[in-house]
């Protein structure tokens, strides 16, 4: 038996399961949810327990020898006095080693390449010498960057010059809120594309041999 | 409770914009859906147009010698399937086209299935050879830490490969073990993990990266490719389409262009619509306040 066939069917028949929804709520919605939260749950435990205890701390420190691994290991393993009350608070000894970690290469970093960079770049295309239409895209770009930061900035009362600049600053969030609908819908749209190519192309062609 | 007012005509049939605005969500699914599938069993072939964005991301893979190293990262899990494979397929058929070394690596755990998918079928479309021709690395927890200890140690992150082979008994890595080996990073991805890609490998060691995005995400990515942090990139399904269309192979995203066409043509005349029903609503309320005002005087 081809099990790559049957697998195709099980496919379809969960894709039209779930798109019952748009209908109404019913038994096969239902089913095929919960049989995705289930195996999602089982498929993630055992690949994170696989990746991260058996292959980067088991085998390392018992099989190889690294013993330099301990002492992160012992560390992570405090995360599990989580589970009872009266020792929750052993746990944030881990956390708080995380956390200070993550920030410390974190923070430099993306002050630099989110922030710094990208002010940087904010009028070398308008000096480039790339033309007009470089210069005016720059230019609205600069436009937008200072009135959007005046929109942001609440220590002194939006009226006058300050309030008409925000003014400015709210429409070109308000372009941005426009793009980002745009290609959330392209992104969904794109979504429900995969579904039927899956039902009216891929799947004919499997069966058709 | 307030009743709704009455908005119907004299001969108590409701204006059409009060329908416009009741219409059952049902019927606008499957007008979608309508527009969705059937672009797809009758194609229309409308054009592509490529974007600067696109031709960038080709030109990067294009300019690379046969032999050149290259990491792929399969930044993504089933849900963005849909929008991101066609652009993993386009990227390893142009790779492979070219004779490139491809280091293959997922940050995601649920991303091994696809990336094992992926690769075993265009290697197999090329004739690519395991170990040689491309590696599968695998995932590996905490895409932090792997893609800054990457800069120090490929073979220091990935030991071994996802099929548990030492990582220095494979013929591709002899003599690659960090960034300044690669010759270009691509990172297809439906989150912020460009970003930290971007931050950390092209940021703290000057790796050359280029991205595929879902749409989504393709916003957020844009001034990365403006600054020039990032080298090319591809913004969702048309973002593959127009690749696709470079590589000269169609794939999914070329199929399904006509689609999205239609369904955003569809979705247009949806809002178009709505707020024509919005604003005669409100043109008639106003009326009828101002109405009642002129009688109570």
């Amino acid at each position: 038996m081809d099990w790559s066939i049957l697998g195709m069917w099980v496919a379809a028949a969960l894709t039209l399961a779930v798109f019952s929804l748009l209908y109404r709520d019913n038994p096969f919605y239902r089913a095929a949810e919960h049989l995705l939260v289930g195996v999602s749950a089982g498929y993630y435990l055992v690949q994170y327990f696989s990746s991260g205890v058996i292959r980067k701390f088991y085998v390392p420190v018992f099989r190889q020898g690294d013993l330099w691994l301990l002492p992160g290991g012992l560390l992570g393993l405090l995360i599990l006095f989580r589970l009872a009350r009266r020792t929750q608070w052993i746990s944030r000894y881990a956390i708080a080693f995380y956390v200070a970690a993550w920030s410390g290469y974190l923070i430099p970093s993306t002050i630099q390449e989110r922030v710094l960079t990208q002010v940087g770049a904010t009028l070398p295309p308008a000096l480039s010498g790339a033309g007009f239409g470089a210069f005016l895209g720059a230019f609205i770009i600069l436009v937008g960057v200072v009135s959007i930061l005046i929109y942001f900035y609440f220590s002194a009362p939006h009226t006058g010059v300050l309030g008409r600049i925000s003014q400015i600053g709210i429409t070109f969030l308000m372009v941005g809120f426009g793009a980002s609908f745009g290609y959330t819908v392209m992104g969904r749209v794109s979504l429900l594309i995969g579904r039927f190519q899956f039902l009216f192309q891929d799947l004919p062609r499997t069966l058709g041999g | 409770m307030r009743a709704r007012p009455d908005t119907r005509g004299r001969a108590g049939r409701r204006p059409f914009y009060d329908l416009l605005m009741n219409v059952d969500r049902r019927v606008i699914f499957l007008v979608i859906a309508a527009a969705v599938a059937l672009p797809l069993v009758f194609p229309l072939h409308l054009p592509v147009q490529i974007s600067p964005e696109a031709r960038a991301y080709f030109d990067e893979i294009e300019r690379l010698q046969p032999g050149d190293q290259i990491i792929l990262s399969f930044d993504y899990e089933p849900d963005t399937m849909a929008e991101l494979d066609p652009m993993s397929y386009a990227t390893l058929r142009h790779a492979f086209r070219k004779r490139l070394s491809v280091i293959a690596l997922t940050t995601y755990a649920g991303g091994p299935g696809i990336a094992l998918r992926v690769l075993g079928e265009t290697a197999a479309e090329f004739g690519q050879q395991y170990g040689t021709d491309y590696v599968f690395l695998g995932y590996n927890p905490d895409y932090s830490a792997t893609i800054l200890r990457m800069g120090e140690s490929i073979q220091a992150t990935f030991p071994t490969d996802h099929f548990g082979t030492p990582a220095d008994s494979l013929a591709l890595l002899q003599g690659i073990d960090r960034y300044a080996d690669i010759e270009l990073l691509v990172s297809i991805s439906a989150s912020a993990l460009t970003e930290y890609w971007i931050i950390w490998a092209g940021g703290n060691y000057g790796q050359r990266i280029i991205a595929g995005n879902s749409a989504i995400q393709a916003v957020l990515i844009y001034p990365y490719y403006d600054s020039r942090q990032l080298s090319g990139f591809l913004g969702g399904l048309k973002g593959a389409a127009e690749y696709e269309k470079l590589i000269e192979h169609e794939g999914a995203g070329l199929r399904g262009m006509d689609a999205q066409s239609m369904a955003h043509l569809l979705i247009v005349c949806f809002i178009v619509l709505g707020n024509v029903g919005l604003v005669m609503q409100k043109l008639r309320a106003r009326g009828d306040a101002a109405g009642r005002a002129g009688s109570a005087g």
